[in-house]
C-alpha cells in the first residue's frame, strides 16, 4: 500500500498532512498506537522545513510519501528547500534541570528514538529524509506466533 | 484543541483536550500565561489535567516547559495529570517527567496541591 501527497511549505499545511496520514494510518487498519510516533515525525520534521526550509521569497515544496510492506511503515519527507540535514542536530539534554531545557532538538530526537530507522540524503536539490518503522496491524497475529 | 478552566480551593485546573500540536500551541501558552496570572500568587496551585489531551509534540512541550518555569518564579505549585499513554511517552523521552510533578490522576493532583501549605 502506497500514498503520496505534496504541499507548500507553509504551517497552515500540517493539518492536510496529518489527515493525510491519519487517513492512510486508518485504510491500512494501523491501531493508532502505530500512527502515533508517525505523526509525531511528520509533524517535527515538516515544521522543521516550514522554519528552515523557505528562503525569503521562495516557498519550499514538500512531498510526502507512505509506504506500507510487510509489516514495515516508510515514511519519506522530501522538500526543495536549502540542505539541511537534522540528523546533524545535537542531541538535546533530557536531563537538563528547568532553568537550563531548551526545546530545541527535542522533535528529532523524538522522531530518532520512535523510529526504527531514520536516514538523510540530498539528492539533486532535494532533502530527503526516510523514516521507517515495524507496525502492528490490527488485525494481524502477533509476530513470531504460527497460526495452525 | 481546547481546554476549560475548573477552580477548587486554591488550585487552578486547566482541563486540555484534542491534539496539542504547534498550530494549537500558540492559543494554548497564551491561556496558560492567563490563568497562571490569575491564580492567585504564591502558595496557590496550577494543574494542568491531560485526560482528554491525545497528542502532543515538542511544540507543545514547550508550553508545559514554560508554564513549569512560569511557576517557579511566581511561587506556584504546578503540577501535570493523568496523561494518556501517547503523551507519557514524549513526557519521558523528553525527561520532562524529571522536571515537572506528574500526577496518574486528578485525584492524587488536588491532593498533593492542597497538602501544601498556602
Amino acid at each position: 500500500m502506497e500514498s503520496r501527497t505534496s504541499v507548500p511549505g507553509e504551517a497552515a499545511q500540517l493539518a492536510a498532512l496529518t489527515r493525510f496520514l491519519q487517513d492512510f494510518c486508518k485504510t491500512a487498519e494501523l491501531p493508532s498506537a502505530a500512527a502515533l510516533p508517525f505523526e509525531i515525525a511528520l509533524e517535527e520534521i515538516f515544521m522543521n522545513v516550514v522554519m528552515h526550509g523557505s528562503p525569503a521569497g521562495r516557498l519550499a515544496r514538500v512531498d510526502v510519501s507512505l509506504v506500507l510492506r510487510d509489516d514495515d511503515l516508510t515514511m519519506a519527507v522530501v522538500d526543495d528547500g536549502p540542505a539541511f540535514d537534522p540528523l546533524s542536530l545535537p542531541a538535546p539534554d533530557v536531563n537538563a534541570a528547568l532553568d537550563a531545557r531548551r526545546v530545541g532538538g527535542l522533535g528529532v530526537y523524538f522522531v530518532r528514538q520512535m523510529m526504527d530507522a531514520v536516514s538523510y540524503a540530498r539528492e539533486g536539490p532535494r532533502n530527503q529524509l526516510r523514516m521507517s518503522k515495524r507496525v502492528m496491524r490490527a488485525n494481524a497475529a502477533p509476530a513470531g506466533t504460527n497460526p495452525g | 484543541m481546547n481546554s476549560r478552566i475548573e477552580k477548587i480551593d486554591n488550585v487552578t485546573l486547566i482541563v486540555a483536550q484534542g491534539r496539542l500540536d504547534f498550530s494549537a500551541a500558540a492559543a494554548f501558552q497564551s491561556q496558560v500565561e492567563q490563568v497562571m496570572a490569575g491564580a492567585g500568587g504564591a502558595g496557590a496551585a496550577v494543574v494542568i489535567d491531560c485526560e482528554g489531551l491525545e497528542y502532543v509534540s515538542s511544540a507543545g512541550l514547550r508550553v508545559f516547559l514554560l508554564a513549569a518555569r512560569n511557576a517557579q518564579r511566581a511561587g506556584l505549585d504546578f503540577s501535570v495529570c493523568a496523561l494518556q499513554h501517547a503523551v507519557r511517552e514524549v513526557f519521558e523521552l523528553s525527561g520532562f517527567s524529571r522536571v515537572m510533578a506528574v500526577h496518574p490522576d486528578r485525584a492524587t493532583a488536588l491532593k498533593s496541591a492542597t497538602q501544601k501549605p498556602a
